[in-house]
């Protein structure tokens, strides 16, 4: 007897967003990145199209971080302080895009300028052909001083420019619109509220295909389940026809899953937790394969072995597709 | 629209559009049509004319096609006798004198009349022009001409991002020079940028400024174009730019840069002196921009909005505003300008002696640490908010009138009213009572002050710290005019607080309040779902409960009770993306079950297709989902045919062997189940609850302690039933916790259900 699958059909489709521009289009990139396309729940093949693949970003920062696990200092040690050696690093590693993510400070303690900035990111371009996301230090006030010099200096290049928040949002969209880059929008896990800032963040006149959004989540074993329903929901929702959340989603499973106990943590925890690094690697892996799980488009790592297991899973996961009819 | 104005802006741009194409036809005969035109350094070439029309003039014999399109749209003069409308006319002239006024500054850049030369003068900062500016050739004195595209940038992003508010376009010359500089000083003060030009009789508001020592250039805000009225183009050439830069707009699209600029640019221009043909042309060109145009002299007024978003044309006769001074006539007039635009003012910081944040509201302020109360046991405190008039509304004037507490011994009270009056464009008489209630948050907020209850009830106690600080009387205004503006911009235009101590005063607002107080109640009461076009949805819950949503409605609050019909049309007013949106009625389904097509197709919207149909009225079919929030539970009780309303504040067991944690459960989540529902516990009182199942006389069970909290209301409510001892029949947790006992009671009671029909 044969089975019929039952097939679910959606009418809406998430929106195809392209970002870096080649220079031919007023931009440095070697190759471009497009996301979102998809007319179906994440690998649902027979169910719809799914026509680009989830990508994995590297995180890097304009000089070695304060904060991060001694076993990624380790992993990088010869191109940390180097922004330009390490996205040459991150890129050779296999990441589809480069996350720049900005320093409050510079490595003189002092406040990171607009002139620095625009250094590291002209660096970063000069030194890679993937596309670039710029992430500001995350108060509002030099996010908005770093980021508007960047998106001057860099105009043309389809940046994403991060990260715009429902209280710091203005400034950021009104650089991105006049210098023809992308702005991610990051709201707390809630589909309203994410919802809300791509309304507003639109309703200032950037189109939609120029926004991103982060739905935020937690790692692996500190709220996942929580982060995965929201993106879920806000998938569902834009399969559903609803326009204002068929905006590709960029998560950042390496910055969650790196703040974690099990990862950040090498002594005093139980035997059975295993080895330090292999157990770190597999909390960010798992923490960026549920989330593509769930519907993101881009996830940001910052470990090189879990790119690879990530973009392996991505492959297998995209590879079924052969098998439909 | 007045015909005068008509008229002249007509006249105006008939003799400015001949007057450049005369020009171009002399500068194309003297310097052939190959010649370089440009603006310095843009990448927008001549940006009005780019942005208008499309076209990229690069060359003298490009500005051609531009002036034949500004001949096209002019008008005759209208004659003295045919009464037609000219509204249409009127905004053509005016973009064909803006067209003809950008060509003729674009010549004079070609003849190396502009910048416009201003020997002895140097500019804070401004467009750069390497030769005259070369120390070489001695440094030429010049006004700044257009503004370039890096500070475009600059200030671009300020205006697109809130910033900076507006500018403010202003032609001619003031009243003296003090007037000037006070008018620009005010400006300043609230960030508006001043663009400067044209003259009266030769003087120009740039040489007042000048011969007071104002600094003009980019770096003080204030940018001199030229002491012609045609310079004033270069403002609407900024204006243009800003749309193609930060609105993603295309050269050409016309119409959407002038909506661009209408909604997003709060511009206008302030026709300081005698407004000759030239001035009204121009005006007429900067009303096409949204702009209006505010004038210190007699002239008509276009006062009907439409183009502009409020009135077009104001004339505020400077001698004639009201003032002890020119000064205060200046400052006066400068805000008539933000009103008219509807630029918001925001004030960023609580201004108090003591510190400020939602931290403090819950603080309590005992008794022995009291300096002085108002209301309470022994003295009377009310609170009064009202809206008025835009022009009988000082923004930010505090009055105290009558004695201050320095007199009260420690620990003793005093009588107090506290009266706001606001005013504000899409303020409505709706929203008082909504932002009166605020009072009791805002004032709170303030760290040693402790206030309960509300209007004639009110209770605020101030406390020795924040007394010793020096919190006074008046800082309740500060506190409030602050915060209304902060939270409720978008409604609240100005703010103006009077604090009443005087006691025979205090008795007379105190009658005042309470009539209004009363009027409030009889409006609510009146409020019924039958006189409005609209319920609201609520889906602030959404976040735990995904696919909840509240329908709000007159007569059915939220079920958290804390959102009822008004406070979401305030909140749609305040944040019209927010969590509060307008669900249109449509078309009547079922009166009795409250089914209408606008609720039904928003509850499947609203819960991403888990529900399908809404019904207000029944708890046996479709009833409304919950979150969470609510109140009170009502359940079906089948054996009794009526229902049990369970309070969150009962932890004992019911009639359905459940208490209110278990049941819970059930009632939240977003679910439809029949017979189970979350509510406000107002909506128990309502005509509205479950009409359609026979309304409040299906009550059988109710937990005691909503019988005492509501004892009033209820009682009305048994009233109006036609059963005045309806609420002694309702059984609660004191005597009844089981179906068997329920019965009896009923029974006993002869409780109503017994003889109503089977509710399924």
């Amino acid at each position: 007897m044969p089975v019929e699958v039952p097939k679910e059909k959606w009418p809406g489709s998430v929106r195809t967003i392209t970002l870096g521009a080649l220079p031919a289009e007023g931009g440095t990139r070697k190759r471009v990145v497009t996301v979102g396309g998809e007319t179906a729940m994440p690998f649902m093949h027979f169910e719809g199209e799914i026509p680009y693949p989830p990508v994995v970003a590297i995180e890097i920062k304009d000089r070695k971080p304060d904060d991060w696990s001694p076993l990624l200092l380790e992993t990088w040690r010869d191109v940390i302080d180097d922004p330009a050696q390490w996205a040459a690093a991150a890129e050779e590693a296999g990441a589809d895009l480069i996350v720049l993510a900005l320093s409050l400070t510079n490595r003189d303690g002092n406040p990171t300028t607009p002139e620095e900035a625009v250094a590291s990111v002209k660096a970063v371009l000069a030194a890679t052909g993937v596309p670039l996301i710029v992430f500001g230090p995350g108060q509002a006030e030099a996010d908005n001083a770093l980021l508007v010099a960047v998106s001057e200096a860099t105009k043309g290049e389809r940046l994403a420019l991060g990260i715009c928040e429902d209280k710091n949002y203005r400034t950021i969209v009104a650089t991105a619109m006049a210098n023809g880059h992308l702005v991610t929008a990051r709201t707390p896990m809630d589909v309203n509220l994410a919802k809300q800032l791509n309304i507003l963040i639109s309703d200032m006149g950037l189109p939609l295909d120029r926004i991103l959004m982060d739905p935020t989540t937690g790692a692996l074993g500190y709220g996942i389940e929580y982060g995965f329903s929201v993106m879920e929901r806000l998938r569902l929702a834009a399969l559903q026809g609803d326009k204002m959340t068929q905006l590709p989603m960029i998560v950042t499973p390496g910055f969650e899953a790196w703040k974690a106990k099990e990862s950040k943590v090498g002594e005093g925890v139980p035997k059975a937790w295993g080895d330090w690094l292999n157990r770190a690697i597999n909390w960010e892996t798992l923490t960026a394969m549920t989330l593509v799980e769930s519907g993101a488009d881009i996830v940001v790592l910052r470990h090189p072995e879990s790119v690879r297991r990530v973009k392996a899973a991505i492959d297998e996961l995209m590879a079924a597709k052969a098998f439909v009819s | 629209m007045s015909r005068y104005i008509a008229t002249r802006a007509i006249r105006g741009a008939n003799a400015l559009v001949r007057e450049a194409e005369l020009m171009l036809k002399r500068a194309l005969a003297e310097k052939g049509g190959a010649q370089k035109v440009a603006f310095p350094n843009t990448a927008y070439y001549l940006p009005l004319i780019y942005g208008m029309t499309g076209v990229a003039v690069e060359k003298l014999e490009d500005l051609v096609p531009v002036i034949e399109h500004a001949k096209r749209l002019l008008h005759p003069v209208p004659s003295e006798k045919m009464w037609t409308p000219y509204l249409g006319e009127t905004l053509d002239s005016g973009m064909a004198t803006l067209l003809a006024a950008e060509t003729i500054e674009a010549i004079r850049f070609v003849y190396g009349l502009q910048p416009e030369r201003m020997p002895g003068f140097t500019l804070a900062g401004g467009t750069a022009y390497p030769e005259l500016d070369s120390p070489n050739n001695g440094r030429v004195g010049h006004l700044n001409g257009p503004i370039d595209d890096i500070q475009l940038r600059s200030w671009g992003i300020q205006l697109v991002d809130g910033r900076m508010p507006g500018f403010a376009a202003i032609v001619g010359a003031a009243k003296s020079n003090e007037v000037a500089v006070k008018i620009v000083r005010e400006l300043q003060k609230r960030n508006i940028l001043c663009f400067l030009s044209g003259n009266v009789n030769g003087r120009s508001i740039i040489h007042q400024l000048i011969e007071e020592g104002v600094e003009l250039g980019y770096d003080t805000y204030t940018v001199p174009f030229g002491t012609d009225t045609i310079s004033a183009i270069y403002a609407l050439g900024f204006a243009t730019r800003s749309a193609l830069t930060f609105g993603g707009l295309k050269a050409g699209q016309a119409r959407e840069i002038l909506l661009y600029n209408r909604e997003r640019v709060f511009a206008f221009v302030l026709a300081l002196g005698e407004v000759d043909d030239l001035k009204y042309a121009a005006a007429a060109g900067a009303i096409n921009f949204g702009f209006p145009v505010i004038a210190d002299t007699v002239i008509p007024e276009i006062l009907p909005t439409g183009v502009t978003k409020y009135e077009h044309v104001v004339s505020m006769p400077f001698n004639e505003i009201e003032g002890a001074d020119d000064l205060e006539r200046a400052e006066r007039l400068v805000q008539k300008c933000i009103e008219v635009r509807g630029v918001k003012v925001k004030v960023a910081e609580v201004p108090v002696p003591v510190p400020y944040g939602s931290a403090f509201e819950g603080e309590v302020v005992r008794k022995n640490d009291m300096r002085v109360e108002f209301g309470g046991k022994h003295s009377r405190c009310f609170e009064y908010l009202y809206m008025a008039p835009n022009d009988e509304v000082v923004d930010g004037k505090v009055e105290v009138i009558g004695p201050t507490f320095d007199h009260i011994e420690p620990q003793g009270h005093m009588d107090m009213g506290i009266i706001v009056k606001v005013a504000g464009r899409q303020m409505q008489e709706d929203f008082e009572p909504v932002l009166e209630r605020q009072i009791h948050y805002f004032i709170n907020g303030a760290s040693g002050i402790q206030h309960i209850g509300q209007r004639d009830i009110a209770w605020i106690r101030i406390s020795n710290n924040a007394a010793e600080k020096g919190f006074k009387l008046e800082h309740f205004g500060k506190i409030l005019h602050a915060r209304y503006h902060s939270d409720f911009g978008a409604i609240v235009d100005k703010v103006q607080v009077t604090i009443i101590t005087e006691p025979e005063l205090l008795q007379q607002w105190l009658a005042k309040a309470r009539a209004a107080y009363d009027y409030r109640n009889r409006r609510l009461a009146d409020l019924t779902d039958e006189k409005v076009e609209e319920f609201y949805s609520c889906t602030l819950c959404q976040s735990f409960a995904p696919n909840h949503v509240c329908v709000i409605s007159p007569e059915r609050l939220g079920l958290c009770g804390a959102y009822n019909w008004l406070d979401c049309k305030a909140s749609y007013n305040i944040n019209p993306t927010g969590p509060n949106q307008p669900i249109k009625l449509g078309k009547v389904i079922d009166p009795v079950k409250g089914y209408w097509t606008g609720t039904n197709e928003y509850a499947k919207i609203g819960s991403h297709g888990v529900v399908q149909e809404v019904s207000m009225y029944s708890i046996m079919e479709n009833p409304m989902t919950a979150c969470g929030c609510f109140e009170c539970i009502v359940m079906l009780i089948p054996e009794a045919n009526g229902v049990m309303v369970v309070s969150r504040e009962d932890p004992s067991m019911t009639p359905a062997g459940m208490t209110f944690s278990t049941l819970a459960g059930i009632a939240g989540g977003g679910l439809q189940t029949p017979g189970v529902m979350g509510v406000g516990k107002y909506f128990l009182l309502s005509p509205k609850f479950i009409s359609a199942d026979g309304g409040f006389k299906r009550v059988v069970w109710m937990s005691s302690i909503l019988k005492e909290m509501m004892a009033e209301e209820l009682k009305k409510v048994a009233e109006r039933e036609g059963d005045p001892d309806l609420i002694d029949k309702i059984a609660d947790e004191r005597h009844v916790t089981t179906v068997d006992e329920l019965l009896v009671w009923l029974e006993e009671h002869q409780h109503p259900v017994l003889s109503m029909e089977p509710m399924f």
